[in-house]
């Protein structure tokens, strides 16, 4: 039985197989098709079969992540899509907050909405605050609207009516209407796409839902058949952002769902590994070339977040996006990655990204017309990338290239030696996500230091090492797979659907029969989406949440309501658990207020993947190992370090920083101090010093 | 560009990112906890740090720059009341002096010092919008101070970490919410509480004594940067002068800019007198907008502290409507002080006209309300709403943007939802932006009306009603705003007016100003606003033809 993970990327495609019995696992990286990503799929899966490691018919499993519906809305790609609204409340996705996210710069641009002002009609309607009808829905003027829309020729209705979240009759009686008129049209309903207060961010998801839908159906529908095409008969999952896949059927009605799942299933393979080695907290740190993410991992489980930004007009600045109310594994996004580039600020002050030399021209070390000094240059000065081995010798780096970019655009004007200046790249790249991450952290109320770290990505193993150090971390896990972990990620993820419904009630208050039957519905849903996929009932296990505060506060703290008497529910039990929660994320007690609950969640999983992991057999394993000059700060210069290709390292072996581990795609910096060893399942653990 | 520093050019950066992620924690902790809408739902804060001469070193994103200016510049007033080396661990310090501070009694600002190894080596201050300081509530028309409610002095809030009982007891009885008050005051106190927590952890790390000398740098590298923008400026005095709506008639600003060397001179010489009305603007609130604004044209990219300040020296005469004298009532001065870099900008468009935007609807339109939701059942609610941008020199005006604040709108259902407001309207007012060859952005309708137990009082303050933001260039103005009651007739925009139950209120605000001549507009711009409802086929073809 194979299982295959497939990750559509801006330039590769990568694609990573089990044989769950063996444990054998084979990869492949395609360059990605743009006019077509469904090809490079096939295209990957045919080279994997014609080299004779995969036997079609064993396939049990394809995992699939796309970026296809980021880059359609970033490129505005989606499709003629409409929207109804509440008669009054035309304009809630243009003016948006007000807010300006920068508070100096006059010329900033704000996110356009995805469907223009003409194609967003009134309707003569009006729920109030608790759901109650004031003014029932008036069919023969939304006739006229939504005919006037089909004869425009919009392929797809998003339905955003004011308490919709309360109260969803309006909203249902909309989409029968519209499929009387329209049979096949995709309807999109705020009611069930994002159920939470607040219309602008419920009528930004609802909306983009909708524009994706008719792009990401077909989209769907092409894969499952290139599959088919390949022989492949195995179940399609689709990766989605809260780190859970879902069959294509429940993807297509929601697509909204599957912004950022590439880096949730980077996240779930950091899961993972969190499981196997038994570490209760990790900070998954994932960077590659044009920026680096971090992520917590607590229990074995990522944390997840209750919305998203997309679409940023200016990259990395909070504000300037899209909201998108949906369950997404919470990460935190810098502007750092091995192509970012340095400058000096009129400050004087050394700065590096978030503007990125990307893939092409690339850094200067590339050769490739970059002249501007990156990270990977930098990296290159200090000795921490070697330039016959990047990419597994694939591609020769120019170090003199690299020391001039840093020469005459850093060191120069700064009076600094060019590695002193090479130095403080690395240092400050470091120092920026270490301070992202630390942030992430104690936001959300944990402390750093309770942290073990696993990296990913292209530049992360290489970078992970002075990351962990800035946060005082004492340990560092670097996997096989780190340069295809967000397809390795995939073959980790459960079948999972999560929902959520605004409904706010005072805890002492809370007619909790009403609750215990809408939390039932809720779970039946999530559950039935599960079992889509073929997850035996038994297995799903569902949870119940809630999102609480204080009556009056604006921030909603959730607190797990699993292991309570329903429908007969302990209000203090609940209030205990809410006051303890609030204590860890704001570092201080509660005060003494009502508390109230505002939205319900339900949650339903399958099982997770058991994966045979072991090291792969790794091609460069015969290369003999060396010695080449590394910069560390602790040896107060260039110091004669051990470089290990990938495969050198015998499972068990100790090894002593300082020291680089060559995995191909990614090399592991082990500092001065540290101790590293490699695990049978293909796990190296770097002990770092105190 | 190579700088004699004790710290490398990377350590810096490094350094100063760590004390702006302080700031930026201390805020979202604020915001977390904060009990009142205004603050946690539209961000009516400032949070900062400063070093242990009372400078401000790093501030949160987060706020407005009237909250922020006027703390960078009022803490000075703390540390004359209190001594650096009188305080001690678990002091915290409170005032909402309206002529030292942020300009109205509803503006809190706490102090937390922050001690490391039995020494303060620095303040952790916030600034919020309490929901009420009792008085006779948030409104424009109270003839003095002592009307508009609670003056709360420099006095300690903590002491030594117990709660200053008496200062606590007596806001109790002073305002209409005194949980919701002492709640927000605590929210101020967990945020620097959690940003001491962490500066000591910072120093700890770094091994430093204190971060004097990383202030100095910081402070003096901003400072160097804004006075070599400055160096930029043309020589001479650029002039401006305008009208405001004032409250019952209109007020007269006058501005001079002048460049003395590296710095720049703003004088507010030959402006209106102060009012008996609160609408006057005291000099930290003058001083924190007009600077404000000259950074915005100046010297955007250079991070705000105090060094960012020194090369502005801002007056206005003593008594004036921008620098009002105690006891002037000054509950409403953000209605002026809004206005004020539509002033600035008259000035400087005339030294720097490639880089000024035409005028925006500036003043933030406050609508607060105050009645019974039901019987025995008070209820005070407030909501914030903003107009167009001015055009920019190569694109339209921003619509229904906030500027010069930095605020949040609160969405309908939240409104809906925690009072007896129910909303009729909130969209997007036509034809009301600027034309011009890049056009104003678009002022908002709103309609509400207030299911109150029995009438309600609307206490108005709104701008921008007689006089609509100007066109530059040749663009036309934006349109003015205007307040309508029942049957269409027109509501005063400022002071207390009473509504009945169910009563509808039509806001509708102004738009942007225009920037250049409306027949450069292209063709296709033109076509999109009338595709989209932005500008009436009527009003296209009697600007456009």
């Amino acid at each position: 039985m194979i299982f295959i993970g497939t990750d559509i990327g801006g330039t590769f495609t990568d694609l990573f197989a089990i044989e769950l019995e063996t444990g054998r696992s084979m990869t492949a990286k395609v360059l990605t098709d743009h006019e077509d990503p469904t090809q490079s799929v096939s295209e990957g899966i045919r080279q994997m079969v014609e080299s004779g490691q995969l036997k079609p018919e064993a396939v049990a499993r394809v995992l699939h992540g796309t970026t296809l519906v980021t880059n359609a809305v970033i490129q505005r790609r989606g499709a003629k899509a409409a929207l109804l609204v509440t008669e009054g409340f035309r304009d809630a996705i243009e003016i948006g907050t007000e807010h300006r996210f920068d508070l100096y710069d006059l010329d900033i641009e704000k996110p356009r909405p995805v469907i223009p002002r003409h194609l967003r009609r009134p309707v003569r309607e009006r729920i109030l605050a608790g759901g109650i009808v004031e003014l029932p829905l008036d069919r023969a003027q939304a006739e006229t609207e939504v005919r006037a829309l089909l004869a425009e020729g919009v392929q797809s209705i998003a339905v955003c009516l004011l308490h919709a979240f309360r109260n969803p009759a309006h909203e249902i009686e909309l989409r029968e209407l519209i499929r009387s008129l329209a049979p096949g049209l995709h309807v999109s309903l705020s009611s069930e796409v994002a159920p939470e207060i607040r219309e602008y961010e419920r009528a930004s998801t609802t909306a983009l839902n909708a524009y994706v839908a008719p792009v990401v159906g077909p989209y769907l529908r092409d894969l499952g058949e290139q599959l088919a095409g390949r022989g492949i008969r195995g179940a399609l999952l689709i990766m989605q952002s809260n780190g859970g896949t879902a069959v294509a059927e429940t993807a297509s009605q929601f697509p909204v769902r599957l912004l950022e799942s590439g880096p949730a299933a980077g996240a779930i393979g950091a899961a993972y590994i969190a499981r196997a080695t038994d570490r209760p907290k990790v900070l998954f740190f994932d960077m590659g070339g044009t920026t680096a993410k971090a992520f917590i991992v607590d229990d074995g489980r990522p944390i997840v977040a209750r919305k998203l930004e997309v679409a940023q007009v200016y990259r990395f600045k909070h504000g300037s996006g899209l909201p998108v109310q949906v369950p997404a594994v919470d990460m935190i996004e810098i502007g750092a990655g091995g192509g970012s580039i340095a400058h000096i600020d009129r400050l004087g002050l050394l700065k590096v990204g978030p503007q990125s030399a990307e893939s092409n021209p690339g850094p200067a070390c590339y050769g490739l017309g970059g002249k501007l000094p990156t990270v990977t240059d930098a990296d290159v000065v200090l000795g921490y990338i070697g330039t016959d081995t990047f990419l597994s010798g694939k591609m020769r780096l120019d170090g003199a290239a690299a020391r001039r970019a840093i020469a005459e655009h850093l060191a120069q004007p700064l009076g600094l030696s060019i590695e002193e200046a090479a130095w403080g790249v690395h240092q400050v790249v470091n120092e920026n996500m270490a301070a992202a991450a630390r942030v992430h952290l104690l936001e959300r109320g944990r402390t750093p230091g309770d942290y073990s770290m696993v990296a990913f990505g292209g530049a992360g193993p290489t970078h992970a090492y002075g990351v962990a150090r800035a946060l005082r971390l004492r340990e560092l896990v670097v996997p096989w797979q780190a340069g295809v972990g967000s397809a390795f990620g995939m073959l980790c993820a459960p079948v999972a659907f999560d929902m959520a419904r605004s409904h706010t009630v005072a805890v002492d208050q809370a007619p909790w029969a009403e609750i215990a039957a809408m939390l039932d519905a809720m779970v039946r849903d999530c559950r039935g989406k599960v079992a889509k996929a073929g997850v035996p009932e038994g297995e799903i296990v569902a949870t119940r949440s809630a999102d609480l505060r204080f009556r009056g506060q604006g921030h909603e703290v959730q607190v797990d309501l699993e292991g309570l008497q329903w429908p007969d529910v302990d209000a203090a039990e609940v209030l205990r658990r809410f006051r303890a929660e609030y204590e860890r994320l704001n570092a201080v007690k509660g005060p003494d207020a009502p508390v109230e609950f505002i939205t319900w969640r339900a949650s339903a999983r399958g099982p997770v993947p058991q994966l045979p992991l072991r090291q792969g057999s790794a091609g460069a394993a015969t290369a003999p190992r060396s010695t080449r000059r590394v910069y560390f700060r602790e040896t107060q210069g260039f110091t004669d370090t051990l470089v290990l290709p990938a495969g050198s390292l015998a499972v068990g072996e100790a090894l002593a920083g300082p020291a680089l581990i060559e995995l191909g795609d990614a090399t592991i910096t082990v500092g001065p101090g540290a101790s590293a060893h490699l695990r049978e399942d293909g796990l190296v653990l770097i002990t770092l010093p105190s | 560009m190579a700088m004699e520093t004790k710290f490398a050019p990377y350590l810096l950066e490094i350094l100063w990112n760590r004390l702006l992620a302080l700031a930026e924690e201390q805020a979202q902790v604020l915001m977390r906890t904060a009990f009142s809408t205004i603050v946690r739902e539209a961000g009516d804060l400032s949070a900062a740090i400063f070093d242990r001469r009372g400078r401000m070193v790093a501030q949160a994103r987060t706020g407005t720059p009237g909250h922020v200016n006027t703390m960078a510049r009022g803490m000075r007033f703390f540390l004359e009341e209190f001594p650096i080396d009188t305080l001690e661990p678990g002091d915290v310090l409170l005032s909402n002096d309206p002529y030292k501070l942020a300009g109205q009694l509803n503006d809190m600002c706490l102090v937390t010092p922050a001690f490391w190894k039995g020494r303060c080596i620095g303040f952790f201050a916030s600034c919020c919008h309490m929901v009420d300081v009792g008085g006779v509530g948030l409104t424009a028309d109270a003839h003095n101070v002592f009307e508009e409610g609670l003056q709360v002095p420099f006095c300690k809030f903590l002491v030594r970490g117990q709660e200053n009982r008496d200062v606590v007891r007596f806001i109790r009885v002073n305002v209409r919410t005194p949980n919701e008050v002492i709640g927000d005051l605590y929210a101020q106190v967990a945020a620097g509480e959690v940003g001491a927590r962490r500066l000591t952890q910072m120093l700890e790390e770094f091994d430093f004594a204190d971060i004097e000398e990383l202030a100095d740098e910081i402070v003096n590298r901003s400072e160097n940067a804004v006075r070599a923008a400055v160096a930029a400026f043309p020589e001479g005095t650029f002039r401006y002068a305008c009208d405001n709506d004032g409250f019952e008639h209109p007020l007269r600003i006058e501005v001079s800019i002048t460049r003395q060397g590296e710095t720049l001179v703003v004088d507010f010489d030959g402006t209106a007198a102060s009012v008996e009305r609160g609408i006057n603007v005291p000099l930290a609130y003058t001083t924190a907008y007009t600077c404000y604004a000259v950074k915005c044209i100046v010297a955007p990219d250079v991070p705000n502290n105090e060094g960012s300040f020194l090369p502005f020296i801002v007056r206005a005469p003593r008594g004036s409507l921008l620098n009002p004298v105690h006891p002037a009532p000054t509950a409403a001065r953000h209605i002026v002080g809004h206005f004020l870099p539509s002033v600035v900008f008259g000035a400087l468009e005339k030294a720097l006209p490639e880089k000024v935007p035409a005028d925006s609807a500036a003043g933030l339109w406050v609508t607060q309300l105050s009645g019974f939701a039901g019987k025995e059942q008070p209820f005070a609610f407030a909501f914030f709403s903003c107009g167009g941008m001015g055009a920019r020199r190569e694109k339209d005006g921003l619509s229904v943007t906030s500027f010069p604040s930095g605020i949040q709108n609160v969405s309908t259902e939240i409104i809906e939802s925690s009072s007896p407001v129910v909303m009729r309207q909130r969209e997007l007012r036509p034809d009301s932006g600027g034309a011009g060859r890049y056009r104003g952005g678009l002022g908002q309708v709103i309609r509400f009306e207030v299911r109150s137990h029995g009438p309600c009082v609307l206490s108005a303050m709104y701008d921008r009603v007689r006089f609509a933001p100007r066109g530059i260039h040749g663009g036309a103005s934006g349109a003015a705003g205007l307040v309508l009651g029942k049957d269409g007739r027109e509501l005063p925009s400022k002071g207390r007016i009473t509504i009945q139950s169910g009563e509808q209120v039509t806001l509708r605000l102004p738009g942007g100003g225009g920037l250049g001549d409306p027949c450069e507009r292209a063709r296709e711009a033109i076509e999109a606003d009338v595709r989209e409802g932005y500008l009436t086929e009527a009003e296209s073809k009697r600007i456009y033809g």
